[in-house]
């Protein structure tokens, strides 16, 4: 037996691949790169391009003065005589120099700045941060003039200002991407391994900080040689070497718009605007593209729950009678926008829901368990959509409401009570009143007292008791709060209530109080309840029935006693076969061999196939449809086919 | 008989509590919280327990206690004949390579950057083990296919993202036996993974405690993922050990009410054998006020009055079992 059969996944890109994937989409990073590419070769090879040398001395003839662009002088002259483009093409070697150089100081101080104050923290850490504050709010340009006029106006001291005054934002961007990764679980487990800071530092905080570093750069040089000239502009450049910011100064002070020498001033403007704005789209489009926090998001199409283009299937309006089911869903299918194309998360699911009745929606991580019933309600995170079926409810076609029906749709027939019960609470208000509020937007005739005494009832009733009802949800522990969430979803006594693995983050105590309250609902409150969870053990204990989901389809149905006495899809019988049961505490657990199919590499036959003890040809092929099964239910097997066994 | 090879001795821990603006301004002092309250037991080479209990028994404090990664507040751990709240950081260091830890969260705890091979060979080059390149590539290979990750040339070079969530647990393992350990402390190791994952995981560790004489201490919110690996159950509550005997006892006969709740509420994955469970009142206290005698006392469905004074130790209920409760002080 080969050890573990893996479903065979289109090879996903590298985190570099993908990186580089990013920046190439950017076009305006390209752009960027081109011009600052550019600037570098005129820098390099200014002796080979440049016309004239500026450097070399020569006396100055006063008919030399700001002549007009010419043949001899492709950009004219200067104040002094000299040719304006060889000074722009030496001049580009000075902006470059200034702006590396001043980039890779303030990089080395404020990566180790933020570096330090990231991982020590404590008041090592506060102590750094106050003092980059410092820095950030004094003003760079007045603080630079100061000590170049001071120290005296060279190229090094220039770049040493410069450098020393500019680290602070690189400070705290590392400051922070540090904090993130320090706290990391695999920094925890290496350091349970053994391992000191030195090596944590090394492998695991500096690969995670470099790429960040270096785009932030980028930046850093653009502001260093914008820096650079306006010092040398105000005249504070060094007189030695030939900058663009010191030929505007020059142009300026020595009468060229006097003079109406226009080539003498718009070069060497046009060549610190091309350089900046070069180094900017680079470094903004290579930010973009190392955290994709910033990109993204937005760029998708926002919340496309509803399916314009959704086939309708010829399937006509249940009858109206008392013993039909509230909800009915038929062949529901979902799909979600990827890169690579749509994916199909739920392709086809079919179940009945009866009033009264609690049904268990079960299956593991990526089943499309949570992606149906986010259908049903139509709240399906941005990218997701509904591309198939039918949902009735109470003889409604729920996918056909408009948007102010649906909503009132959700909350007064159709609840939901979900996995992260916090977040659905508001934390500025009392809990009580968050109840009162929705009894009120259920029924507006309702007076505010009598509201606020219902809502105290039905705390009461979810066991929190009335005298709670004042407090704010993080006074509330996460049973409490999974409790307040019934009695919210409660409120306006819906005839279903959805509850999504309402139990998972809680302790096994706090399961069992919330799974006999939701019991106790359903049988006093005649609701209907639909289960979603992943553990077989909830399913057992309270539901009458149950759908087993797999790879985002049906692969059995059944009432509870018999799916789990007698299974009838393989993928069932292993699933139970792995599940531990405390009643049988020696039984050995069988794992499933693989692991379930991911959305990308759905397999083309029958979706357990790879993982299945009794696969044959035809599993590989061919999906296959439902039977009826000997017990009562209905599976997703090719075993089950009447025909199958004819033919073998 | 062998020395044990963990010996965990009263151990206690206290956390400062947090003062808030109230307890300032009324100079009331903070509230240390006993995460725990006097824990002992002792482990042999081969050997499972199970630390269970609900959050906040104190058992994830044990686990980090036992690592060295929090020093004891009292008490004391020896591993090895060694004490590992008193050792230098050398000492630590090499406690380190004897005692290995394998977390919850095998989507987290894998650096993103690293390949698998580089992740295995990680503690090895930490610690100057295994010598020559070649030597660290021999002992990875050995510690992947002993966590099943075969064909080994397979993965070497793969990166996290590429591998499920059951793989990732098998290299998280892999990296915890490069270093041959004595000891393996499992956090929670199979919570956040699919059910048809987890008994494979659970097989893989029950294996290498009984083919390779290695020690586990498995800490867990959940009776019945355990039932069929460990050999002894140690029953937690607010940071102490209310019950203590080898699994089979404990399942069949719990002797403490809590243990006989905690057991009653676990789900059994069959319909028909719906039970009438215990459900507990309210939640656990918290651990800066724990009440006064019995600590279980206000919970227990069982109390009567001298629970609320006297605080019981553990009594002998059977060969190797022990349960803290007044019932049983007679056996």
């Amino acid at each position: 037996m080969t050890a573990l059969i893996e479903v065979t996944a289109p090879p996903a890109l590298e985190p570099s691949r993908r990186t580089w994937r990013r920046f190439l989409q950017h076009r305006m990073g390209l752009v960027g790169a081109a011009m600052l590419l550019v600037a570098l070769v005129v820098a390099v090879f200014a002796p080979l391009i440049a016309p004239y040398d500026p450097y070399e001395s020569v006396r100055v003839n006063i008919l030399d003065i700001y002549q007009k662009p010419s043949a001899a002088h492709l950009l004219g002259t200067d104040d002094g005589g000299k040719d304006v483009l060889s000074s722009l093409i030496y001049g580009a070697r000075v902006s470059l120099v200034v702006g590396f150089a001043a980039a890779a100081i303030a990089l080395v101080i404020g990566g180790l700045i933020g570096i330090v104050a990231g991982y020590r923290g404590g008041w090592v850490g506060s102590l750094l941060m106050r003092i980059t504050d410092f820095f950030l709010v004094i003003p760079d340009l007045a603080l630079q003039i100061v000590l170049v006029a001071i120290i005296g106006p060279s190229l090094g001291t220039i770049i040493v200002v410069i450098g020393a005054l500019g680290w602070t934002t690189t400070a705290r961007l590392v400051r922070s991407q540090t904090l993130t990764v320090r706290e990391r679980k695999y920094v925890m487990r290496a350091r349970a391994i053994g391992a000191g800071d030195a090596h944590i530092l090394r492998r695991h905080i500096l690969p995670a900080v470099l790429p960040l570093m270096l785009a932030n750069m980028v930046l850093v040089i653009s502001l260093a040689i914008l820096s650079e000239s306006t010092l040398a502009f105000l005249g504070l450049g060094d007189p030695t070497v030939i900058s663009w910011g010191q030929m505007l100064n020059f142009a300026f002070g020595r009468g060229a718009v006097s003079a109406g020498a226009w080539w003498a001033l718009l070069p060497p403007g046009f060549a610190i605007v091309w350089v900046v704005l070069g180094t900017t789209l680079l470094g903004t489009a290579l930010e973009d593209a190392l955290n994709p926090r910033l990109k993204r998001h937005h760029l998708e199409a926002p919340g496309g729950d509803v399916a314009r283009d959704r086939p309708v299937l010829d399937i006509p309006p249940p009858a109206l009678d008392v013993a039909a089911p509230i909800l009915r869903v038929r062949e529901l299918a979902v799909e979600f926008d990827s890169p690579d194309g749509p994916l199909r998360a739920v392709d086809g699911i079919s179940f009945d829901l009866r009033r009264g009745e609690t049904l268990g929606l079960v299956g593991e991580s990526g089943c499309g368990k949570t992606t149906t019933v986010l259908g049903i309600l139509r709240l399906l995170p941005p990218g997701g959509r509904i591309v198939g079926g039918q949902v009735w409810f109470d003889g409604e076609d729920l996918l056909s409401l408009d948007g102010r029906d649906l909503r009132a749709f959700r909350w007064t027939r159709l609840s939901l009570v979900f996995q992260g019960a916090m977040n659905a609470m508001n934390p500025v208000r009392t809990i009580g009143d968050q109840i009162a509020e929705a009894i009120r937007l259920h029924a507006p005739d309702t007076s505010k007292a009598e509201a606020n005494r219902r809502a105290g009832e039905l705390l009461e009733r979810v066991g929190i008791g009335r005298r709670r009802a004042n407090e704010y949800p993080h006074t509330y522990s996460g049973g409490m709060r999974q409790r307040a969430m019934i009695a919210l979803a409660l409120a306006c006594e819906p005839d279903v209530i959805i509850a999504d693995e309402p139990t998972t983050a809680l302790d096994v105590m706090i399961q069992a109080q919330i799974l006999e309250l939701l019991g106790g609902i359903a049988r006093d409150f005649g609701m209907g309840i639909i289960l979603v969870t992943h553990d077989l053990g909830v399913v057992a204990q309270v539901c009458d029935r149950v759908v087993v989901m797999y790879g985002g389809g049906l692969a059995e149905e059944n009432e509870a006693a018999p799916l789990f006495a007698t299974p009838q899809h393989p993928y069932t019988q292993q699933l139970l076969l792995s599940f531990p049961d405390l009643a049988h505490p020696d039984r050995p657990l069988r794992g499933i061999p693989g692991s379930p199919p991911r959305l990308d590499a759905m397999p083309p036959g029958c979706r357990f196939a790879p993982r299945c003890p009794y696969v044959f040809d035809r599993c590989h092929v061919e999906r296959p449809p439902e039977y009826p099964t000997a017990v009562g239910g209905r599976a997703t097997c090719f075993l089950l086919d009447p025909d199958e066994e004819t033919r073998r | 008989m062998s020395e044990p090879l963990l010996q965990v001795q009263d151990l206690v821990k206290e956390f400062p509590g947090r003062r808030s603006l109230l307890d300032w301004l009324r100079r009331r002092p903070a509230r240390p919280v006993r995460a725990l309250d006097g824990v002992s037991f002792q482990l042999r080479a081969g050997e499972v327990i199970a630390l269970v209990g609900e959050s906040g028994c104190g058992k994830t404090t044990t686990g980090n206690l036992l690592m060295g990664l929090l020093p004891p507040s009292g008490g004391r751990v020896v591993l090895d004949g060694q004490e590992v709240g008193r050792l230098s950081r050398r000492g630590l260091q090499r406690l380190r390579r004897s005692a290995q830890m394998v977390f919850q969260d095998p989507y987290e705890s894998l650096n993103p950057r690293m390949t698998v091979g580089d992740i295995v060979a990680e503690p090895l080059q930490v610690h100057g083990v295994g010598g020559s390149r070649a030597g660290v590539r021999e002992r990875v290979e050995a510690a992947l296919t002993s966590a099943g990750m075969t064909p080994v040339s397979a993965y070497l070079k793969r990166y996290p993202y590429e591998l499920s969530g059951g793989q990732r647990q098998r290299v998280v393992i892999a990296a915890a036996l490069a270093l041959e350990p004595a000891l393996l402390i499992a956090d929670e190791p199979v919570s956040m993974l699919d059910v048809s994952i987890r008994a494979e995981i659970l097989n893989l560790l029950g294996a290498l405690a009984k083919q390779r004489g290695i020690a586990v201490v498995m800490i867990t919110h959940d009776l019945s993922t355990v039932a069929a690996y460990a050999d002894r159950i140690a029953v937690m509550y607010l940071g102490r050990i209310v019950e203590h005997g080898p699994t089979r006892q404990v399942l069949a006969n719990p002797r403490h009410p809590y243990a006989q709740a905690l057991l009653s509420v676990v789900p059994i994955p069959d319909p028909a054998a719906r039970r009438r469970p215990v459900i507990l009142g309210g939640e656990t206290p918290d651990p800066s006020r724990i009440p006064s005698g019995c600590r279980f006392h206000p919970r227990c469905p069982l109390a009567f009055d001298r629970c609320p004074i006297v605080d019981p130790p553990l009594f002998p209920v059977g060969p190797d079992h022990q349960a803290a409760c007044l019932l049983v002080e007679n056996g």
